[in-house]
């Protein structure tokens, strides 16, 4: 049988499976039920990008079969079994959402993720850009045997490639006690091919987040996907109709498809590969869906990829805890004279970890010493603050905190494959040469185990800690001399620019100013460039003229004009991988912050996704802003609309996180003590209701309320 | 689908009309008067039914008078006047390549001619059995060019190049009696059948005509092409530009016409030389300009990227734009009204070889061993010419594309390679052409070739048909004046996959080629037999069993006819646009176009079509029929 006829048989026979699942749900419950899938704004997405509607009940899920049923062309042309795949994929995910019609947890305990949350798919953006996700696979199984299932998992989870997975090998892979889950990015979406559906919902809500892909722009999806989307297919045989017709929809979002089944399979180049070489599939893929791996070489006898960065290591696992809330531990970056440091020279002084009983907690601290003729003192942070990604990156390793408030745990199976504390020191010491090559000359490092000496290190330490914050402190947008455009984001969000400044920096999070500083010197042709602010037109709202330029030059036309502290006039864009979100609350003429890690609702009565969804991709949406954690406690945030006191919510969790710095900025603007307790989070305004919340300010004595109304 | 970005027939008719303005100022004549004035044509010459051959006639047959004073009837008449064409193509064809084997003869280090492309010299000689180790470069040039010319005369064998062919090809050629011999002898042997007086046997005649037009494809057309990269350097892609406007208002015009490089690449090469250029400023342009019409326009923008300011029909509109210094031609293809017309502007006619001679034309005779310093008169002359140029005359329209040309076998093979997954496949080869058409991805392949025929309107048939054939996800090679036709719409610009059904899109972005592919000038058709016997071989299946056609939909010289023969005669069907005067007799017809014939002798016949719409359908329902015989 041809390929064409073998997708259009299994078109067919995922419409009349969804056709099925979609009539029995209305036949149960009818067509005015609601419909919504959990925690996204973007209602049954595959539908709503490549059809344009928004499905919110079961009737309009079933007039929705209608549409699908016309995408499934059935002339002897390509563009007919592209149709009929893309028309598979949506038919996959009716028959999802039907799942959750009666429920939000379909797959509560199953092995099975089902549906991303829009904060998921959000999550991926950064690391999407900056390659630490390469790239997705997509495993349909079951692999021909579950040591070979466990051991391609493991190998695309070392190269940082997201693992999804479906059918059998999520058995093997449960069987074989793999870690699984989005934080160590591989997820077993479904035990049926149609769980795809999931998939392909949030390849096209990252197009609508980075890319500002418009709803119904079929062409503009499909352009994106094939474009910015490193993902790839490995369906292992028997791959039946059904699972070529989506391996057809997948080919046409540009994702090849890899497979061992010979039977009427029809070889296509770089899109439809059959290789017998199962144990060869990882570097197959890789090449055929042209990622370019960053591959830095580290000698430690444990796995390195960001693919562990989310890792959670339990106390029942450790081997032990370098816990800074109880001994004296710190991590440092400080700059050498060239004589004064020995390149790669690993000093572990004190016990190393064979010498230390199992289950400790213990005090530990790192330097590391850096020379080279570019070297700025500057950088120090910036490199220090890259050490929590390089750890958490070891298999096996933990790192939370900072400076000396660092937590390291290093599970056992570590311990047992060999890995030492003087293996911090191999990872340190490769990747600060590896990502900072250009500035840094030579490194050293020096471990020190032990209370005592650690005791004294640890004053020096906060002793340089005290200066930097001290010219921290100093560096305002007024002193500097520049700021820096960061357009990292341009992989995945084409037209978006943030302007980078020491008293704004990026929505991301990931990037201050002195980062993009050090960005600039590392890469001048790169992703940060200087932008100069000679020309201030407005210093009330930030407008200069340098800035409008360089954002219209850096867009590519697609902006003009940008301010750098106003939510309402000229607001600054958002690529999608925004850390928080604030939009404007009406009754107290004050604004709500809510973050990705925040479900709940807000008393906009949207939730996090719903809020991301009115901006990202680079549009301009006044009223709705992206922004970094560290923003809000700045003294330029909405400084044009009056400041940070017209915060007037957000999420408990956050704002224990930034608390001080919230509390201290306050009372510089306002003269107000512990301003953090004045604004509401769900457990004070409980209801979200506008009504509850302006009763609590006004209980609290909240800034907000003796500010002018906003200019809207 | 639109095709806004295309430059439309109408867009190009509107410039050639505003020319012929021009032309009209200065009392010149245009091939569009002399159509008028030609119409209606000959009806028995049309049918092919007047023989003019001894001079008891001419004879011309009617229901009346249905035999010749010889007796000979019109299936014998028709097929003579056949076989005759066709001589005279593979002839023409041929002797372009025998000139390309002198050059190569007088390659030296050093020299005005050398060896660009050692590598396929050494593969050649590999393949006719000459031994190269150990041997100087140029020993090794002149020995295989020696051996290339005996091809011509040599008293006994076949061609070297059909082992090139599948054996399955190779044994059809054998046992319909086809394998061409000597070139001349083939072309000899056809005049003298076609004497008063001896064979008058329709298959007897349409056979030759077959082993003639071999002896061109897959002898002299196939060392022309092969010997012209040894000497230039094998095609590889190179963007360039089309149309009328791509001649500079301020610098001086050369335009180069013909077939033969070995006469443009030396012109390009002095044009480049800082001596001229300064001499170009010296007389007050800015620079000097480059542009290739008809063939020597697909060689030198092939392999240098100049850009291609038109085809067969544009040739006047060169010299209409009154901005051409000079128009220098070779042989082939050139209208004798080139010089009557230059008369009109300051434009130097400037004919060289002694095979085309004509009135009113500067003639500067150009032979390889004086080549250069030929060149340099030649370059000299048109930049002297710059400051007769009267600006009043001068009219550029502004009509220019982006073009990718330069797709030689090797060149498409190595695309191809990108595509390779180094894990799984094997590298250069045609196999993922096969694949993509295998899946049906792409449906089958046309190659379109030949000339502009003002029977047609001109471009209309090549551009229409190209567009219905992308539509449908069926990728078109092309060369000569379709090439040029193509160019000038703007179909060789690597976006022009826009306008592809989506199988033919999705390829040309995972190839990262434009959806045609320039395969060179009209010689450069052995490069399509080479393809399609590669990809049979990759395939494992027979040329005729492959999903693909040729097509000249605007076709008019003897030189097309020859190719038509050869391209059937590999197995290939081959649709025509214009009739090849033979509609007069049903036995030719049936020959050449039946089920008996040279279907049953090389699996493949002609099909005649004047309805362009009809002709695009009948190929498109032949590659899916051969898809289906296939079962993919």
């Amino acid at each position: 049988m041809g390929l064409f006829e073998r997708v259009f048989r299994g078109s067919d026979e995922m419409f009349a499976k969804a056709e099925a699942e979609v009539n029995k749900i209305v036949a149960e419950v009818g067509t005015d039920a609601p419909l919504t899938m959990p925690s996204t704004a973007y209602f049954l997405a595959c539908i709503y990008a490549y059809i344009g509607k928004k499905v919110t009940t079961t009737g309009e899920l079933q007039a929705a079969l209608a549409d699908v049923k016309a995408m499934m062309l059935r002339e002897p042309r390509t563009h007919s079994i592209f149709q009929s795949g893309v028309g598979t994929a949506i038919a996959a995910e009716m028959i999802e959402a039907c799942k959750y019609v009666k429920t939000d947890a379909p797959y509560e305990g199953t092995n099975y993720h089902g549906h991303f949350t829009d904060a998921e798919v959000r999550e991926l953006g950064v690391p999407l850009v900056t390659g630490d996700i390469p790239g997705f696979v997509v495993m349909i199984g079951p692999a021909p045997s579950k040591e070979e299932a466990v051991e391609t998992i493991k190998g695309y989870q070392s190269r940082g490639i997201f693992v999804f997975l479906i059918g059998g090998i999520i058995e093997q892979a449960v069987e074989m006690g793999v870690s699984m889950g989005f934080p160590v990015r591989v997820v077993p979406v479904g035990e049926e091919i149609w769980s795809v559906g999931h998939v392909i919902s949030l390849v096209v809500r990252a197009a609508m987040i980075f890319g500002a892909i418009q709803p119904g722009d079929v062409e503009g999806f499909h352009r994106y996907t094939f474009d910015r989307i490193n993902a790839f297919v490995n369906a292992y045989k028997p791959v039946n109709d059904i699972t070529v017709a989506c391996g057809a929809g997948a080919i046409k979002l540009g994702f090849p498809v890899i497979t061992n089944d010979h039977d009427d399979m029809w070889a296509v180049p770089k899109s439809l590969i059959i290789y017998d070489d199962t144990k060869d599939w990882i570097d197959t893929s890789i090449e055929a869906r042209g990622i370019k791996l960053k591959i830095t070489k580290i000698d430690i006898p444990v796995s390195f990829s960001s693919a562990f960065e989310g890792e959670i290591i339990r106390k029942g696992d450790m081997q032990v805890e370098v816990d800074g809330s109880r001994k004296d531990c710190f991590e440092l970056v400080v700059t050498k004279d060239a004589s004064e440091v020995e390149d790669h020279k690993i000093e572990v002084v004190g016990p190393e970890l064979d010498e230390i009983p199992c289950g400790s907690k213990i005090s530990l601290s790192y330097t590391v010493e850096v020379a080279g003729k570019n070297m700025q003192p500057d950088f120090e942070p910036v490199f220090e603050r890259k050490i929590h990604q390089f750890l958490n990156c070891v298999e096996g390793v933990m790192h939370t905190g900072q400076r000396d408030m660092i937590r390291i745990r290093i599970n056992k199976a570590d311990y047992e494959a060999g890995f030492r504390f003087k293996h911090i020191g191999e990872v340190l010491y490769a990747k600060i040469k590896s990502e900072f090559d250009t500035v840094v000359d030579k490194c050293q490092v020096r471990i020190v185990v032990g209370d005592e000496p650690n005791a004294e290190l640890r004053k020096h330490a906060n002793e340089i800690f005290d200066k930097r914050d001290e010219r921290l402190k100093s560096m305002t947008d007024e002193s500097v001399p520049v700021f820096y455009s960061c357009i990292m984001c341009q992989a995945f969000s084409p037209s978006h620019v943030c302007i980078v400044t020491p008293e704004r920096l990026g929505l991301c999070g990931a990037v201050s100013w002195l980062d993009a500083k050090a960005t600039n010197e590392l890469d001048p042709q790169g992703p940060c460039q200087v932008v100069t602010k000679e020309r201030c037109l407005d210093e009330r709202t930030g407008r200069y003229e340098d800035v409008d330029e360089a954002v219209a030059e850096y867009s590519h036309g697609a902006l003009e004009h940008v301010t750098l502290y106003s939510l309402l006039e000229d607001p600054m864009t958002s690529c999608g991988c925004f850390e928080c979100i604030c939009g404007i609350e009406p009754c107290s003429m004050g604004v709500v912050i809510t973050c990705r890690e925040y479900a709940g609702m807000t008393p906009l009565g949207m939730t996090f996704s719903e809020m991301a969804s009115m901006t990202g991709g680079g549009v301009q949406t006044p009223g709705f802003m992206g922004h970094g954690k560290h923003y809000i406690a700045s003294k330029k945030f909405l400084k044009a609309e009056g400041g940070v006191g017209r915060l007037v919510w957000l999420p408990k969790e956050l704002k224990e996180q930034i608390r001080e710095k919230l509390n201290e900025t306050a009372f510089e603007l306002y003269g107000v003590e512990n301003f953090a307790d004045m604004v509401a989070d769900e457990t004070t305004c409980a209801s979200g209701d506008p009504e509850e919340l302006l009763a609590f300010l006004s209980e609290v004595g909240h800034p907000v309320l003796g500010m002018e109304p906003f200019d809207m | 689908m639109d095709w806004d970005r295309l430059i439309t027939i109408e867009q190009m008719e509107e410039a050639t009309n505003a020319l012929l303005e021009t032309g009209k100022k200065v009392g010149a004549d245009s091939w569009q008067q002399r159509v008028k004035n030609q119409t209606p044509h000959c009806g028995f010459g049309e049918a092919g039914t007047c023989c003019r051959i001894c001079s008891m006639g001419p004879c011309r047959i009617t229901p009346k008078s249905p035999r010749g004073i010889c007796g000979c009837d019109v299936h014998g008449i028709v097929g003579r006047n056949y076989l005759r064409f066709t001589a005279g193509g593979a002839a023409t064809h041929s002797d372009h390549g025998r000139q390309i084997c002198h050059t190569l003869y007088q390659t030296k280090e050093g020299g005005a001619y050398q060896v660009k492309d050692p590598e396929k010299l050494k593969r050649i000689a590999g393949e006719w059995g000459i031994e190269t180790e150990g041997k100087d470069i140029y020993d090794l040039a002149h020995e295989v060019a020696e051996t290339g010319l005996m091809e011509y005369g040599k008293p006994f064998g076949t061609q070297r190049f059909l082992k090139r062919a599948p054996e399955y090809t190779q044994k059809l050629w054998h046992d319909a009696g086809i394998e061409p011999r000597a070139i001349d002898r083939e072309v000899s042997q056809s005049l003298h059948m076609t004497h008063m007086g001896c064979s008058s046997l329709p298959e007897a005649l349409i056979k030759q005509s077959l082993r003639a037009g071999l002896s061109d494809g897959w002898g002299g057309s196939m060392m022309g092409t092969e010997f012209s990269d040894v000497l230039f350097g094998t095609p590889k892609p190179v963007d360039t530009e089309a149309n009328i406007g791509v001649m500079e208002k301020d610098m001086v015009n050369i335009i180069v016409h013909g077939h033969d490089p070995s006469l443009s690449e030396m012109i390009v090469f002095y044009a480049n030389d800082p001596e001229m250029i300064a001499l170009a400023k010296a007389n007050g342009a800015k620079g000097i300009n480059i542009a290739g019409v008809c063939c020597t326009g697909n060689e030198v923008a092939m392999r240098q990227g100049i850009p291609m300011a038109g085809n067969f029909l544009q040739q006047e509109n060169v010299v209409l734009t009154g901005a051409c210094e000079a128009i220098v031609v070779d042989v082939q293809c050139i209208f004798p009204a080139l010089g009557p017309l230059s008369k009109c502007f300051h434009t130097k006619f400037i004919t060289t070889s002694p095979i085309a001679r004509m009135p009113d034309s500067d003639y500067i005779e150009f032979s390889e061993e004086t080549a250069a310093e030929n060149a340099k008169a030649i370059v000299k002359l048109a930049v002297e010419n710059f400051k007769n140029r009267n600006p009043e005359l001068v009219n550029i329209p502004n009509l220019k594309t982006k073009a990718r040309v330069g797709y030689s076998v090797e060149a498409i093979k190595k695309e191809l390679d990108g595509v390779c997954n180094t894990h799984v496949d094997e590298m250069g080869t045609l196999k993922p052409l096969a694949d993509v058409v295998k899946a049906g991805v792409l449906r089958g392949a046309v190659a379109m070739v030949g000339c502009n025929n003002p029977k047609v309107r001109p471009d209309t048939a090549h551009i229409e048909l190209m567009k219905k054939l992308l539509k449908n996800d069926i990728i078109v090679v092309v060369s000569g004046c379709s090439a040029q036709a193509a160019a000038k719409a703007g179909l060789m610009d690597p976006s022009a996959k826009e306008y592809c059904g989506e199988g033919l899109r999705r390829v040309c972005d995972l190839v990262g080629i434009p959806p045609i592919l320039h395969m060179g000038s009209c010689v450069d058709i052995s490069r399509m037999m080479i393809l399609a016997s590669d990809l049979a071989k990759d395939w494992g299946c027979n040329i005729s069993q492959l999903p693909l056609c040729g097509c000249a939909p605007e076709w008019m010289s003897e030189k097309a006819v020859s190719i038509g023969n050869y391209v059937v005669a590999t197995g290939i069907e081959t649709y025509l646009g214009v009739d090849p005067y033979s509609k007069g007799s049903s036995e030719i017809t049936e020959l050449l176009q039946g089920e008996t014939g040279c279907k049953e002798w090389v699996e493949a016949h002609f099909v005649v079509e004047t309805d362009i719409e009809k002709l695009g359908d009948r190929m498109i329902e032949s590659i899916e029929a051969k898809r289906q015989a296939l079962g993919i």
